[in-house]
């Protein structure tokens, strides 16, 4: 009985460090559903009627369905494009470890590793240069460069786990080298796409920096609109910046809720493998 | 994997459209899947892209380094061969905002590690919790949230005159404090949305070492009454030890990053209280439209993230050595 007790305690206070953790983001979530008066009341308000006027007011927005397209459609396309690039070639290396294999897994991964602030500068001067500023395509294929490295990593990890046995099994048996990749490999890393997609659609849906420096009208992003809205003209528009942000925060919550067991080798790059 | 495959033919049908197809396959096969190179031409996207958007901008950066170039005078580029350099070296603004940085990474990465660890010892035992995939989630929320999104929530709990922290701070303390405008807590404030962000990450990283802790080895350790520091010490810690460490470069890494969470935030100021290294090469690059001068900063930064990521590397070597598998 006693012990009973001590586990419900236990259980109790790991709830209560969770919800600790939430706190901030329930916080702009709750902003959402008040209205200016309440939003902006001196002292802070804790009881209010909750109210759908700042969404009603989102939804008319130019920018807002825009921008929501364009987060989807770009992020989708350039990890689809990076997904595709990277099985090539995380199959190649697993298999055929051609001799640069550790020295360019190794190279793909300090490309994670350089401060966005640095490589901005000359990814702006050659969009400039090359007039791929703010085109679907430039900013698509930008983000599937920036999602490839991860998702090598990731796949290989996959591929190795699966006995070479199978791909001799169907070359011995008659299928081409592409059948085999594609029917016989492929279908067993569903685990590692899955969580290669899961994480590259996250990463790319948060990315502001070169979306603001890269992209423009046609390619704004959600956290662009978000920290633009922050700092419009004349005081900032809490109701659009909190409801915008209590859309936005959407599909990463549910994508880590579906997707927990992947969350480790997602946010490790795939350099660190578990589960929680 | 050394198999040399059987050389795969198909018959090539006569006219119509099933011809057309099968010829189109005899083609592929003889040039892709039977071709020597089949594994060069698996990795020549990757490195097109690799190319395009790696070595491109790289030496477009090295080479704009050694220029005077600003994109609003017009002029066109000067070349100044190590002008930009000596300039950053000699600049005492580079050195305040490169100590910045450095104080923004230690505060972030230790106190991140130390609560991280003690949380994520706490949450060892937590696989009989009711909703624990809810609790994790909501746990694990703050850190695959962007800064940019998480540094506008705390723009609205930090506002000074309806934010929440400043009317909490009075009501427990009595004092008004600005949280983001006083010189003296700005830092401070910036550093608590990274360790609120990142504290997660250690635990789940936290979680992960100790779930690579054989079970076998803790219930020999329980069996034979080890004391609690030597079962730390002799079971846990040789095998926790990597991915711990691990996850502590890879928050160096991360925080020596540091950027859109505190232009979010503060964009620096007060003053330039919050400028860190990657703010102000920003800030020169998009704010100055000095090109050449903050290119020859992210060549700076680049060479510090290079050496934080050989130790990664390193150690990444190193655990996987021991280990045995990748």
């Amino acid at each position: 009985m006693r012990r009973e007790v001590r586990r419900t305690i236990y259980h109790l206070v790991l709830w209560l460090i969770a919800l600790l953790f939430f706190m901030p983001v329930l916080w702009i979530v709750l902003a959402a559903f008040k209205t200016k008066g309440d939003l902006l009341a001196v002292p802070v308000k804790w009881a209010f009627v909750p109210t759908l006027d700042n969404f009603a007011d989102l939804v008319r927005r130019h920018d807002f369905f825009s921008s929501l397209e364009n987060s989807f459609l770009i992020s989708a396309a350039a990890v689809v494009v990076a997904l595709a690039v990277a099985f090539l070639a995380a199959y190649c290396f697993s298999r055929f470890k051609p001799g640069a294999t550790n020295f360019l897994m190794f190279i793909l991964l300090s490309i994670r590793m350089v401060p966005a602030s640095a490589a901005v500068v000359p990814i702006f001067l050659m969009y400039t240069a090359l007039g791929w500023k703010d085109t679907f395509l430039g900013v698509m294929l930008f983000y599937a460069m920036f999602s490839i490295p991860f998702s090598v990593w990731i796949l290989k990890g996959f591929i190795d786990g699966i006995s070479p046995r199978y791909d001799e099994t169907g070359l011995v048996n008659g299928g081409s080298r592409l059948h085999v990749m594609f029917r016989v490999v492929l279908p067993q890393v569903r685990p590692g796409l899955i969580a290669a997609f899961i994480f590259n659609l996250i990463f790319v849906w948060n990315e502001f920096l070169f979306n603001f420096i890269i992209g423009g009208k046609v390619t704004t992003m959600v956290p662009v609109s978000l920290v633009t809205g922050s700092f419009a003209q004349g005081g900032v528009d809490w109701e659009f910046v909190a409801s915008l942000a209590s859309v936005y925060l959407v599909p990463p919550v549910v994508a880590i809720y579906f997707f927990q067991k992947y969350l480790l080798v997602g946010m490790t790059f795939g350099t660190v493998r578990g589960e929680v | 994997m050394s198999v040399t495959p059987g050389e795969s033919r198909i018959e090539v049908k006569g006219p119509g459209r099933a011809g057309r197809l099968n010829r189109l396959r005899a083609l592929r096969l003889r040039w892709v899947d039977n071709s020597r190179y089949f594994p060069q031409m698996l990795l020549v996207p990757v490195l097109v892209f690799f190319v395009i958007w790696n070595i491109v901008p790289l030496f477009w950066m090295l080479g704009m380094s050694f220029y005077r170039y600003s994109i609003i005078t017009g002029t066109p580029p000067r070349f100044l061969l190590f002008g930009n350099y000596a300039d950053l070296f000699a600049n005492i603004a580079v050195w305040l905002a490169l100590s910045k940085t450095f104080i923004f990474v230690l505060g972030a990465v230790v106190s991140e590690t130390v609560l991280g660890l003690l949380l994520g010892f706490l949450f060892w035992g937590s696989t009989t919790m009711p909703g624990r995939r809810l609790a994790l989630t909501l746990l694990f929320t703050p850190m695959i949230l962007t800064p940019a999104a998480t540094g506008t929530f705390f723009r609205l709990i930090y506002e000074p005159t309806f934010g929440v922290a400043p009317h909490l701070v009075h009501l427990l303390f009595g004092a008004n404090i600005n949280f983001l405008g006083d010189k003296a807590w700005a830092m401070f404030s910036v550093l608590l949305v990274d360790i609120w962000m990142w504290t997660p990450f250690m635990i789940l990283i936290t979680l992960a070492a100790l779930g690579s802790v054989p079970r076998a080895e803790l219930e020999a350790a329980e069996v034979d009454g080890l004391p609690w520091l030597k079962r730390m010490t002799h079971v846990i810690l040789p095998h926790a030890k990597f991915i711990v460490m691990l996850g502590i470069l890879l928050r160096t890494i991360d925080a020596f990053k540091v950027m859109e969470l505190i232009y979010q935030l503060t964009r620096g100021g007060p003053g330039s209280t919050t400028e860190v290294v990657g703010l102000m090469l920003f800030r020169r690059a998009f704010e100055g439209f000095d090109m050449g001068w903050s290119s020859a900063l992210a060549v700076v930064t680049l060479l510090i993230a290079i050496a934080f990521t050989s130790v990664y590397l390193f150690i990444l070597n190193l655990s996987r050595e021991e280990k045995g598998v990748a």
